[in-house]
């Protein structure tokens, strides 16, 4: 006796995400007082571009205390004890340079963490990782993210592009911590 | 009907739909994104249903999740996606193996996926089941023709795909990429190598099944036809692994070394040992600071992952990798060919990891691992 299939079964090869949205940490109302964090990825240049960005923020603003870190690996997430000392420190964080594949998943999600824990804090990436960054932080759950996006590239430029860089960081990073972004 | 969306992000939690009779399942997945750009092979539910149950039942068993998208890996997509890559079931242990591998948090898949960099993971079978399973450690071993070799490496690449959204320009953004990219998994000429199979080395037995998985460019072959000895042979290999060109030289990391059959006999009957192996080519390899620096021509604003133990000093050799332990070492390929291959790895970023199939039985006096993992 003949047999009708009806359908044909389909698979979705994908995969659930488990991740929920959480939303930023509060932003802040001003610089003055606070305590800065700044953490340097290790990549080229970006203790050249974070250096510079942030003597022109200690030029505007009265921080109450300026903390550098450096993280071992660009390409890995920072040590979670790392992001705990950090987030004990300071009050806002500046961090850099998403730049690279590797490098801007890990800065994003970097600074994922530490608004989670209750940091204000601006990624810096550049143009040609803005569609990274905005999958990334979907798919970790905090869309709500802004990233600081500086032209591409960073490394083998010249000081006075590097200048031009350190000035949309410090517009921008200011505007992400206040939340006006 | 099918109910699912075009590829996103947030897909993926139905696993099971239905289209009407007649429809074009290559195209149907083509359509939806769900293949590496090659033809997959549509999944039925008895072909799913085999590969769960080869790999322990328990459809909705969480294995792992995988970054950066870290979708879930059940049992069940794990199995889907075998069946899509061309997999038989009794491969599934592997493909399994290899994901735990490559999950591991020393691994790094997050950064290995987004990387602009060329790298994937080399996955190595070692141990009796790749015979069993028929895989290729031979003549042409990192090429096309052997469907074990082929399918399991396309499934470890399809579930970093869907599972993972390492989609090119999405979440992974390689510069260039390399076609191991499709896939990248071979096994070692246990049978035909002089020395003992590199498990073993690392504190296994011969009678036990293991993956090495390694974040790796594509394989650069290295050609001596002229020497007859080990230095001679070795010293062609120092000059592959020493280019500045590649992660390693800047990034140190791990690489790999694979020998094939008549270089490693020849330099077997010296009397050399794989130790005496890797402790030559890392004694002999690398690159003046000078050359790393570019002689300052740029400036002193160099790399700063270069390990604090090596003197900046013009003439200081710095090493490719920071140990010969650093140095995995294979043995490949047919019988014919005085040909080797270097394979470069990412860089520190990563972590190779090795690990046994299927079970794990604690040893006493073997590797030490967690989980059955070691992170090398």
């Amino acid at each position: 006796m003949l047999t009708t299939i009806d359908t044909l079964t389909v698979y979705d090869p994908r995969g659930a995400l488990r991740q929920s949205v959480t939303p930023t940490a509060p932003r802040i109302t001003a610089l003055a007082g606070l305590r800065l964090g700044v953490l340097d990825n290790s990549k080229w240049n970006a203790n050249k571009l974070l250096r510079g960005s942030l003597a022109s923020l200690k030029a505007q603003h009265e921080f109450a205390a300026v903390n550098y870190y450096v993280k071992h690996s660009f390409s890995k997430d920072a040590a979670p004890e790392l992001i705990q000392q950090i987030a004990a420190e300071c009050d806002i964080v500046l961090t850099a340079i998403g730049d690279c594949g590797s490098c801007c998943s890990c800065c994003v999600r970097d600074g994922i963490a530490l608004e989670q824990l209750g940091v204000p804090s601006a990624v810096i990436i550049t143009t040609e990782f803005l569609r990274e960054t905005k999958l990334t932080r979907a798919a970790i759950g905090m869309p709500g993210l802004q990233p600081v996006v500086i032209d591409h590239p960073i490394s083998s430029i010249t000081d006075a592009e590097m200048q031009a860089r350190m000035a949309q960081v410090v517009a921008q990073a200011q505007q992400v911590w206040l939340g006006a972004a | 009907m099918d109910g699912f969306t075009e590829r996103d992000l947030h897909g993926g939690a139905e696993t099971r739909g239905s289209v009407p009779p007649g429809t074009d399942l290559i195209e149907w997945y083509y359509e939806r994104g769900f293949t590496d750009g090659l033809p997959v092979v549509p999944p039925t539910p008895e072909k799913v249903a085999a590969c769960i149950t080869a790999l322990g039942g328990d459809a909705q068993f969480e294995e792992c999740r995988v970054a950066p998208r870290w979708g879930v890996l059940t049992r069940e997509v794990l199995a889907i996606n075998m069946v899509l890559a061309g997999c038989r079931p009794e491969y599934a242990p592997v493909v399994r193996a290899a994901m735990l591998a490559i999950t591991d948090r020393a691994f790094n898949l997050n950064g290995v996926q987004a990387t602009t960099h060329v790298a994937s993971p080399l996955i190595i079978v070692n141990g009796p089941l790749a015979a069993e399973i028929g895989m290729n450690g031979g003549c042409n071993a990192f090429g096309s023709g052997n469907r074990a070799n082929a399918t399991i490496g396309r499934a470890v690449r399809l579930i970093m795909l869907n599972v993972g959204g390492g989609w090119p320009a999405e979440l992974d953004k390689s510069t260039l990429g390399h076609p191991g990219k499709y896939s990248y998994c071979v096994t070692e000429n246990e049978a035909q190598s002089p020395f003992a199979p590199y498990h073993v080395e690392k504190g296994y037995a011969a009678t036990d099944s293991t993956v090495f998985a390694i974040a790796a460019e594509a394989p650069h072959s290295v050609t001596d036809h002229q020497c007859n000895d080990p230095e001679g042979i070795l010293d062609t290999m120092c000059s592959a692994m020493s280019t500045i060109g590649s992660n390693n030289a800047v990034l140190g990391g791990h690489c790999v070394v694979v020998l094939g059959l008549e270089h490693a006999n020849t330099i077997a009957q010296h009397g050399w040992t794989r130790s005496d192996i890797r402790n030559y080519l890392w004694m002999h390899s690398g690159n003046a600071f000078r050359l790393i620096s570019r002689d300052h021509r740029y400036g002193k604003v160099y790399n700063r992952n270069l390990p604090k133990w090596v003197k900046r000093d013009p003439d200081s050799r710095i090493p490719i990798v920071p140990s010969a332990d650093n140095i995995h070492l294979f043995v490949m390929g047919g019988e014919a060919g005085r040909f080797s291959v270097f394979i470069p790895g990412w860089g520190h970023m990563n972590t190779p990891v090795l690990r046994s199939i299927g079970p794990v039985e604690a040893k006493p006096g073997g590797p030490v691992c967690i989980d059955g993992t070691c992170a090398l």
